[in-house]
């Protein structure tokens, strides 16, 4: 038996220490997906919690042939769509907005380690920024997409069957969204194509 | 599919080479072929290696340190989960999904028609009939010709709603711009229409019209029954279908004829 079997055959008996593991191994890939996806940690946090109280509630409805990973970020995908919908009801307080858009503006808020060059770690936190706007014009497809296949290096064939999408979708979701990030940092890729960036 | 729509089809792939060896050498013999596709791959690989300096957001060890403690809170005020069942009580899980879905689609498509064909045809046919006489002073003629008439003015209606739908191009259009939701309305109408309309279209001459009612019918029920813009597959077997029939050919074809007043209803296509 795997480790996985193992796992799965633990959470199969609703066993909490089988449950924590799980957890304690997906709650990065589930809680980066959810805050890409719906933009702030308050409600990326409320989300991954939700996406693991569903595993441990609803386990039996795992289908044991298929990859508990691709599962995970099936949940985690219809989980953001949710929040997405529920958002799109109700606008976001000005307040939060403000806050989210000064944590992503400022290097120390943001996690952004120090660089020796400020003049480059300037360059490069603006470039971040106008990825980060420029991520918010792809549709949430084309984003989870994007995601699983450029930040977790997920193969075509497994973002397919974790989204529920055929591999010919995937690619075409995977292409498109390129295309637009290409289109919206479309001066900062001339200024690379000059030698700007490194 | 012409070399450069294939090359494109593979150019995902390429940026994060994914690429069969075979396709790798396909891919990359076209690019030195074609320098349109060239330029574009080059600046989607300059935009793939610009999008690496993009980090996650990560709230830092205190946040993860703690992400179990604040897990299990919520877990305890949640009911116990339920049993797990097994495989054994899951005979469905032995078809893969997406057969799933196929079978749902056909099942949908079928009804659509069923429908459209039966319960939901509207009382045109009769309106038309009756108008007919009234409209002209040589009864033969215009009786003959309403069909026709109707068919052409189906044919209009129809060919407005497919080239919403063929120049839609996801990538670079707005999803609102479709309009989708008075698209499916519109297509829904033709469809209640075509049962009535091949009906009335009974001359031999008429054949023609007839089949490209028909497989107008076909593609409506497909836009009818879109569930979104978003949905490529769908939108793509629609957009495949008009051209695999030939549609806005037949279309103009109809169009060309000689005008329906001035002849009966022989020949019209």
């Amino acid at each position: 038996m795997t480790d996985e079997q193992e796992l799965i055959a633990g959470l199969a008996r609703g066993d909490r220490a089988a449950f924590r593991e799980l957890v304690e191994t997906h709650k990065k890939k589930v809680y980066f997906l959810a805050r890409d996806m719906v933009g702030n940690p308050v409600d990326a946090e409320d989300v991954s919690q939700e996406v693991f109280l569903k595993v441990f509630r609803s386990f039996d409805t795992f289908n044991r042939e298929a990859k508990l990973g691709s599962w995970l970020y099936r949940i985690t995908y219809n989980a953001c769509i949710d929040h997405l919908r529920k958002r799109a009801a109700t606008p976001e307080p000005m307040e939060d907005a403000t806050l989210e858009a000064g944590f992503r503006d400022h290097p120390q808020l943001s996690g952004s380690p120090a660089s020796p060059d400020p003049a480059l770690a300037a360059e490069r936190a603006q470039l971040r920024e106008r990825i980060e706007r420029a991520l918010e014009s792809v549709s949430p497809q084309e984003k989870a997409v994007f995601l699983l296949r450029h930040h977790e290096d997920l193969a075509l064939g497994d973002i397919a069957e974790a989204l529920g999408l055929s591999v010919g979708s995937v690619k075409s979701y995977l292409f498109r969204a390129v295309r637009k990030l290409r289109k919206e940092l479309l001066p900062a890729v001339a200024g690379a194509a000059n030698g700007g960036l490194s | 599919m012409n070399e450069c729509a294939k090359c494109q089809g593979l150019m995902a792939e390429a940026l994060y080479d994914d690429l069969s060896p075979k396709d790798r050498a396909a891919f990359e013999a076209h690019l030195t072929r074609c320098g349109a596709c060239a330029a574009e791959y080059a600046a989607m690989t300059e935009t793939r290696k610009m999008l690496d300096v993009r980090e996650r957001r990560n709230p830092g060890p205190e946040f993860w340190e703690g992400y179990w403690d604040r897990l299990e809170k919520r877990l305890d005020a949640e009911p116990a989960p339920r049993p797990a069942r097994g495989r054994a009580y899951r005979p469905f899980a032995l078809f893969p999904a997406w057969a799933f879905r196929a079978a749902a689609a056909a099942a949908l498509l079928v009804i659509g028609i069923f429908i459209g064909r039966t319960l939901l045809r509207p009382p045109a046919p009769r309106v038309a009939r009756a108008a007919s006489p009234a409209v002209s002073p040589v009864p033969g003629v215009e009786q003959a010709s309403a069909p026709v008439l109707r068919a052409r003015d189906y044919f209009e209606r129809s060919k407005l709603i497919l080239l919403g739908i063929v120049n839609y191009d996801p990538g670079a259009s707005d999803v609102y711009g479709l309009d989708l939701p008075r698209q499916k309305q519109l297509s829904r109408a033709l469809v209640n229409e075509a049962g009535s309309l091949q009906k009335d279209l009974k001359a031999p001459a008429q054949k023609r019209l007839r089949e490209l009612v028909a497989d107008l019918e076909t593609i409506l029920v497909q836009i009818a029954n879109l569930e979104s813009a978003n949905d490529l597959d769908a939108v793509e077997l629609v957009k495949r279908g008009v051209q695999e029939k030939g549609i806005f050919l037949k279309i103009n074809l109809t169009e060309m004829g000689p005008s329906p007043k001035a002849r009966t209803d022989k020949s019209p296509m």
